[in-house]
């Protein structure tokens, strides 16, 4: 009867991981393209074309200095993306030895490491943006560096709990009982079999990052004006929300569709990552 | 045989699969007279929980097609809600699993009597106390109003007989109810629902792969293989006269501590056939010794007392399983320095968290207790005890992969410190019990076996080396481009020694490694570890709680309780009397094919400790001597005993096999 769990046929899965990986392409394409060339020239002021609603010439419309949001959303998305992607490979490259380094010394640095993120998660992550960006002149890599140490304790505590688990099956075991010490353990053993979960939480996470650094923008704490970082035109754009509701709909609804396609992805990657997952029966 | 009773005609189950329809069971015909017990054996695989599933009507809709399957007169493929659990009652194998941790036992128990029968609260509570009383719960006022993680292994079980007798069943469908148990607890719960079935009249269908449990409980037995029935009569003729091959399959390929060291087991070849595409002949065909033309027809049962679905049965009568007879070794001749030599190992588990135990709030249970062990070069030591008695901690201690409090080892003359560097671990190796956990999902079998050996630098050429470690396991070398998950059971232990081997060690720990197998594989497995110790002059310190496998194949038993070896010697002197009173009751509680023993009453007292371990269970406590530490008496060569009771005493008790020791019931 367990042998039945498998088997079951798995036609509509990888279409997620095809969809998402197709949208998001596209829109690290047009964001790479919009570093370069714009309709537009995005900071360019226009005072008779201020406040235009969408239209043929200016397809997302303008703003209340009249330059094209579309040209906008262009140029700053690499903001937003860099921003997700800046952090979440922060949070890993911190969070995911040091999770592996407390599942396999426990006792001390077990404790050390684990007290130590307990305090970095008791700030709140908007506090901790005020604190490092209110001090110093804001600038995207900080707005990154805070994003990325923000999630650094989610995911020790993922590869932790992971690892802990996986350092107590017999093939792990089997290579204590060879002798072999932490790093090649760590690395041929359980990270292999760490990735499936810490993959798919960065997938979320990523969504949480690129959310986290708009919202820090939106409260000036990241890159300022007159960069168009997707957070930073929806907050510019408030003010107009009622006669202009194009400003922040534009940059909202592009956030929203690079959210699911990420999303789309991290799950989609999680099914190939699978080793029962095609390829033998048993 | 009327129409009362279990009566099922040409049961069929599909699951529908990827692939298409699997054909989990097929054309089951059975029947359970009023007060029989019908026992259904067979190998994981074969479809005999899905045939228990099918009668309680727990599969979805559709899945199950029969001619008939009626219990008294009421058709089971309509109507089993309406029976299950009233007149049908149900006792499962994991019941720590069966019971809701939440409620007491109590609520549990009293639940169902509301419900199906509708008794008043009180007068459900009362017939739960007494229900508990007669499953041989001490204090059952008590044990009402506790929750279950409070109670032992056995008592569940004993717990979840009474909920299934709570609502007066007339049947009760036990699926491998005595499984997860210890073999003493074992014998207790046999023992109780053979009591229970002589006093309720029960009629019971006992679905188990122990053929053992199944000759001591069943007046007929039916074998399943591949979802059909391969042979059906009374007990006594299908265990000890079987007529269908794979019947004589699996009695050779058991190991019984009956006949130690009966040369090598016979394994039945290969593994289960295909069920999405069954063959309409004989499924077993691939894997018989017997097949011939023929066997790709349709079988049908025939022939008495035992019917057998083999066209042959009739021109085999009387022919065993074949297998391979071998010379028994000699034991290994005994060097002047043993190979290893552990003294005073011992292990302590703490609980609590390092705060706790700043605070001095820590527990720990001393998991080893100062034991010493010394094996030889080539030689095989059956470790046996029951679970938690420290037997996998004591092998972890013996190759340094748990601390230990204090003592010593010496392996080969040279003391091996906490830490042992690369050329002990290249010489000390073990191998695991649980297939799906041994192996590294995300490693092929060549990355497996390549990583050992280049951590070990045996040999140059990397591809070669784990080609011939696939040669000396008997797996093909194209096996190597395998992933786990690809491999049966069997074929992953084999990887799993592969592994252990790839250092060329001069001794393994064999940590329960044929105990998640089934009985053809586990016998195929035996004999590749045999042959092994042969081949290479390996050493084994060999963990099982199964005493037959540890009789096969070991040439010294030590035994275990409560973290202390209680007796040690060469394997025939431990299997005879003198024994100290715990082996005594392990062996007389194995349930044996063709004898159906007395089982040796449960005892507990309840005593000081720090005195013998054994104490408090021990049905030979000669009173306060016991709680002081018991002396070691010497019972031969090399054979230890560690007991009060004087040898004289301890040789004058009947051998386990003798038949004098009170039978319950003749072998009919």
């Amino acid at each position: 009867m367990t042998a039945l769990a498998g088997t079951m046929p798995g036609m509509r899965r990888p279409s997620v991981l095809l969809v998402g990986g197709v949208v998001l392409g596209l829109i690290v394409l047009a964001c790479l393209v919009g570093t370069v060339w714009t309709p537009f020239e995005p900071t360019a002021f226009s005072v008779r074309a201020r406040l235009q609603a969408p239209g043929p010439l200016h397809p997302f419309g303008t703003d209340e200095f009249g330059r094209d949001v579309l040209s906008r959303v262009l140029a700053g998305g690499y903001l937003s993306l860099a921003t997700g992607a800046g952090a979440m490979a922060i949070s890993l490259v911190l969070g995911v030895p040091l999770g592996l380094l407390a599942a396999f010394h426990r006792g001390w640095t077990d404790e050390a490491i684990m007290r130590g993120v307990d305090l970095l998660i008791s700030l709140p992550p908007v506090l901790l943006g005020l604190l490092v960006l209110a001090v110093t002149p804001p600038s995207l890599w900080k707005t990154i560096a805070v994003v990325g140490l923000v999630y650094v304790p989610i995911l020790v505590r993922l590869t932790r709990a992971v690892a802990l688990g996986l350092l107590q099956e017999e093939f792990v075991q089997a290579a204590r009982a060879r002798g072999e010490g932490a790093l090649p353990i760590l690395w041929h053993e359980v990270l292999p079999n760490a990735w499936p979960p810490i993959i798919v939480e960065c997938g979320l996470r990523v969504t949480f990052a690129i959310l986290l650094g708009s919202a820090l923008s939106f409260l000036g704490l990241g890159p300022q004006p007159p960069a168009s970082e997707w957070g930073l035109m929806i907050a510019g754009g408030r003010d107009f929300l009622t006669q202009a509701p194009w400003i922040c709909l534009a940059p909202g609804l592009c956030l929203c569709v690079l959210l699911v396609s990420v999303n789309l992805v991290g799950e989609g990657l999680r099914e190939r990552l699978d080793p029962h997952h095609g390829g033998g029966h048993g | 045989m009327g129409d009362a009773g279990l009566i099922v005609e040409g049961l069929a189950v599909q699951y529908p699969t990827g692939r298409g329809a699997l054909h989990a069971v097929q054309d089951v015909s059975l029947a359970v007279a009023p007060g029989e017990v019908l026992g259904l054996v067979g190998e994981s695989g074969s479809g005999k929980s899905t045939v228990l599933l099918a009668l309680l009507g727990l599969l979805a809709p559709g899945t199950v097609r029969a001619r008939r399957m009626d219990y008294d007169g009421h058709d089971l493929l309509r109507g089993a809600p309406s029976l299950r659990g009233r007149r049908i009652g149900m006792v499962f194998q994991d019941t720590a699993a069966a019971l809701n941790p939440a409620l007491t036992v109590g609520v549990q128990l009293t639940e169902p009597m509301r419900l199906h029968l509708g008794r008043s609260r009180a007068a459900a509570w009362a017939r739960g106390t007494e229900l508990l009383a007669e499953t041989g719960i001490p204090r059952p006022g008590e044990i009402m109003r506790a929750y279950p993680h409070q109670l032992s292994g056995g008592m569940k079980q004993r717990v979840g007989i009474a909920a299934a007798l709570a609502t007066e069943p007339d049947l009760l469908l036990l699926d491998e109810p005595t499984t997860a148990l210890d073999v003493t607890v074992e014998a207790q719960i046999l023992a109780l629902l053979h009591e229970l079935r002589a006093r309720r009249g029960l009629s019971m269908l006992l679905v188990s792969h122990n053929l053992g449990i199944v000759d001591r409980l069943c007046d007929t037995v039916a074998v399943l293989y591949a979802g059909r029935v391969a042979e059906v009569g009374p007990a006594g003729d299908v265990l000890h006269r079987p007529r269908h091959p794979y019947t004589k399959g699996l009695l050779a390929a058991l190991p019984r501590p009956d006949r130690p060291h009966a040369g090598r087991l016979a394994p039945i070849p290969g593994g289960l056939p295909d069920l999405v595409a069954p063959e309409p002949g004989c499924a077993f065909r691939p894997r018989c010794a017997f097949a011939a033309p023929g066997c790709e027809m349709p079988q049908h049962l025939a022939g008495a007392p035992n019917a057998a679905a083999c066209h042959r049965a009739a021109a085999l009568s009387g022919v065993a399983w074949p297998f391979e007879e071998v010379e028994r070794r000699l034991p290994a001749p005994v060097a002047a320095v043993p190979l290893l030599d552990a003294r005073d190992l011992t292990a302590r588990f703490e609980s609590g968290g390092w705060v706790g135990r700043m605070l001095g709030r820590g527990r720990s249970v001393l998991a080893v207790d100062k034991v010493s062990l010394r094996i030889g070069a080539g030689e095989v030591v059956g470790l046996v005890g029951e679970s938690g008695c420290g037997k996998s901690t004591l092998g972890r201690l013996l190759l340094r992969l748990l601390p230990s409090e204090g003592g010593e080892i010496r392996f080969d003359g040279e003391a091996v410190g906490a830490r042992p560097g690369v050329p002990f671990r290249r010489r000390a190796q073990i191998v695991f019990q649980n297939p799906d956990s041994s192996l590294n999902p995300r490693q092929t079998v060549g990355t497996i076996l390549g990583r050992a050996v280049r951590w070990f630098g045996t040999a140059e050429d990397v591809e070669a080396e784990v080609g011939r470690l696939l040669d000396l396991v008997r797996l093909p070398r194209r096996y190597a481009a395998r992933a786990p998950h690809q491999l049966s059971g069997g074929e992953k232990q084999r990887v799993g020694i592969a592994r252990a081997l790839a250092s060329r060690p001069d001794f393994l720990v064999c940590d329960e490694a044929v105990s998640a197998l089934d009985v053809s594989v586990q016998a195929a497995v035996l004999n590749l570890l045999r042959d092994l110790r042969d081949e290479l002059g390996v050493a084994y310190l060999f963990i099982s709680h199964d005493i037959g496998v540890i009789a096969h194949i070991a040439d010294r038993i030590a035994v275990m309780y409560h973290g202390t070896i209680v007796e040690e010697g060469p394997a025939e002197a431990v299997l005879r009397p003198p024994y100290h009173p715990y082996t005594e009751l392990l062996l007389s509680s194995v349930p044996l094919i063709g004898q159906r023993r007395a089982v040796p009453p449960r005892v507990e007292r309840v005593v000081p400790g720090g005195g013998c371990k054994f104490a408090a269970r021990c049905p030979r406590y000669l009173g306060p001597v016991c709680d002081t530490v018991p002396p070691v008496r010497v019972a031969g060569p090399g054979h230890m005993i560690l007991c009060h009771v004087p040898l004289p005493v301890l040789e004058a008790v009947p051998h386990w096999l003798a038949p004098a020791a009170a039978p319950m019931e003749s072998v009919s």
